[in-house]
């Protein structure tokens, strides 16, 4: 049973999906998280072991991808892997039986229809716990709103790559403060910076990924 | 650009030193229209308009070359319009593409455009042709064809995860995909130098190559950019504010020799890696400084930037990527003044 949930680290390190999946290449004809996970829950593996193994695999594929030894595309994979995954595990969350660490609102503010930064970020924070409510791209300051109040105590998550674009990012971020002052807003995207990010009023800034989970896992935590 | 500033570019091309050095920026709908006063969609919708913002950039700082200079465009509509993608233009906001391919199987029946009557393609060479003679009165003549390049256009297509994703488990169809759209900008940018034979000049704009890995790049973008720049003219230009520290090293063999980057790489480090054959535009920062700081700090980033030049060759200063919103005159008159040593 070890060997299986390590393998489903190794799978969703390595982003391999499923056993027809042909990524990677010398990982074909082998199963992936999707077999591996029904298989471990069979066999009576505790779906929070299983959330571990995932985690541990997102956190080792997320530092490689830090030191510039993976990229976008291999980081997308292990994130479908990693879904793979969470499919399995959704009835638990369901039933409780695991518990979410919290809510996370993420959106590509409006006009803006890049969805990389934002869905990375999505899958990387999914696997780490977190129920992940995701807005989309082109999401107006009324659909964050929306989605505050319809989860009260959520972070909220703000992704833009076009510098063009980050003029709605600070109105977002003014529209959330101003009718939910206590909510904790973070934003990342290429064009965006530290001072950026005060200037406009949020809560936090990360570069990647592991940047936001280590915002909600240390910050906000409820 | 001037005869004059196209010498100095091509010097700067080759190598020649000059002092002060050049100064260039890329220009377009993301400052133009707020900076000349008018809204966005009356910027893309009235050829006058476009003319007038464009000739008051050039007259008000004729010390600069705007790359590529009157550059026709609808945003990030104009290519993928002529695929069938539906674009949407807010009255004041940036213009953007919806996506067209919904499963690899529509990728096989993506249309073949032709770019002298699909979408948006036919407005934008008209509206060059229709201001040439006022440009060419102004002392300026058209220098560059101009296009998103091939992994920029295939995200707005289908999705910029979705495409990266398909790289990985369909390379087959990623392929198929950026065969079919390389022959397509192929085909637009032979039109527009067709069109105008003063255009020496190809300039591509595509920031997903940052995104991507060495192998990923070497099969999925090199050889189409290998493909677009094999063209006979003077200037090759490619613009990608995304990382760029893998790609750059491929920058000679895919034909560059003007690259505009982000600002988080320093020109040091892209003289070393691409062993001092590429003319680097850049690269103070263009939000936080150029747009959002004083004067005083686009004077005080500029002089550092030009301070920390090992070697000046090759080098025309601008910030890392395009002129982005909001930017003021007195700071682009800092900038100025600040590379002129003043």
């Amino acid at each position: 049973m070890e060997n299986l949930v390590a393998r489903i680290g190794e799978c969703v390190e390595r982003g391999k999906v499923n056993k027809s999946s042909p990524y990677p290449r010398d990982m074909q004809g082998q199963e992936g998280t999707d077999e591996l996970t029904r298989r471990a829950l069979d066999a009576g593996v505790g779906p929070d072991e299983i959330l571990q193994a995932c985690s541990d695999g997102m956190k080792r594929i997320g530092d490689r991808f830090s030191r510039n030894e993976v990229f976008v595309p291999e980081l997308l994979m292990s994130a479908k892997a990693m879904n793979a995954v969470m499919a399995h595990l959704k009835p638990f969350f369901q039933t409780g039986s695991v518990k979410a660490k919290g809510k996370f609102v993420i959106g590509t503010v409006a006009g803006d229809l890049h969805d990389i930064g934002k869905n990375l970020v999505a899958m990387v924070v999914e696997g780490n716990g977190w129920e992940v409510i995701d807005l989309g791209v082109d999401a107006k300051p009324a659909k964050f709103i929306d989605a505050v109040k319809q989860n009260p105590g959520c972070t909220v998550g703000l992704s833009a790559l076009l510098t063009t674009t980050m003029v709605n990012m600070s109105r977002t971020i003014g529209e959330i403060k101003e009718q939910f002052p206590g909510t904790k807003v973070i934003v990342g995207g290429a064009p965006l910076t530290q001072k950026a990010a005060d200037q406009m009023g949020a809560d936090g800034y990360a570069p990647n990924p592991q940047g936001v989970v280590a915002f909600l896992n240390g910050g906000v935590q409820k | 650009m001037t005869d004059r500033q196209w010498e100095i570019l091509l010097k700067t091309i080759n190598g020649e030193a000059s002092t002060p050095l050049p100064i260039g920026f890329i220009i377009d709908s993301p400052w133009l229209p707020n900076w000349y006063g008018v809204k966005i969609l009356d910027y893309f919708s009235n050829d006058e308009i476009w003319l007038n913002a464009n000739l008051k950039a050039i007259n008000d700082f004729p010390e600069v070359m705007f790359l590529p200079g009157f550059w026709s465009e609808f945003g990030m509509c104009t290519e993928p319009s002529a695929l069938g993608a539906r674009g949407t233009f807010p009255p004041d906001e940036f213009p953007f593409a919806h996506k067209v391919i919904h499963s690899v199987d529509d990728i096989d029946n993506l249309p073949e455009p032709d770019p002298r009557t699909d979408g948006l393609l036919p407005f934008m060479l008209n509206r060059l042709k229709l201001a040439q003679p006022k440009i060419e009165a102004a002392g300026h003549k058209i220098r560059f064809a101009v296009a998103r390049g091939p992994l920029n256009v295939a995200s707005y297509l289908m999705g910029s995860t979705e495409f990266l994703t398909m790289m990985m488990m369909q390379p087959d169809k990623a392929e198929i995909l950026m065969k079919k759209i390389t022959a397509y900008l192929k085909n637009w940018l032979s039109l527009q130098m067709e069109t105008f034979p003063s255009i020496d000049g190809i300039f591509l704009l595509d920031d997903i190559i940052g995104f991507m890995g060495e192998n990923e790049f070497r099969t999925f973008g090199l050889p189409y950019f290998k493909e677009l720049f094999d063209v006979n003219v003077s200037v090759k230009f490619l613009h990608n504010d995304a990382p760029c520290k893998v790609s750059a090293p491929f920058l000679p063999e895919m034909g560059v020799n003007l690259f505009n980057m982000g600002f988080e790489v320093t020109l040091n480090e892209l003289k070393a890696l691409t062993k001092g054959k590429v003319t680097l535009v850049g690269n103070i920062p263009p939000r936080d400084v150029l747009g959002s700081g004083t004067a005083e700090d686009v004077t005080e980033a500029t002089k550092a930037l030009l301070n920390s030049l090992d070697d000046k060759s090759r080098v025309i200063m601008s910030c890392g990527g395009g002129v982005p919103p909001g930017v003021k005159t007195e700071n682009i008159r800092a900038f100025i003044e600040a590379v002129r040593g003043r």
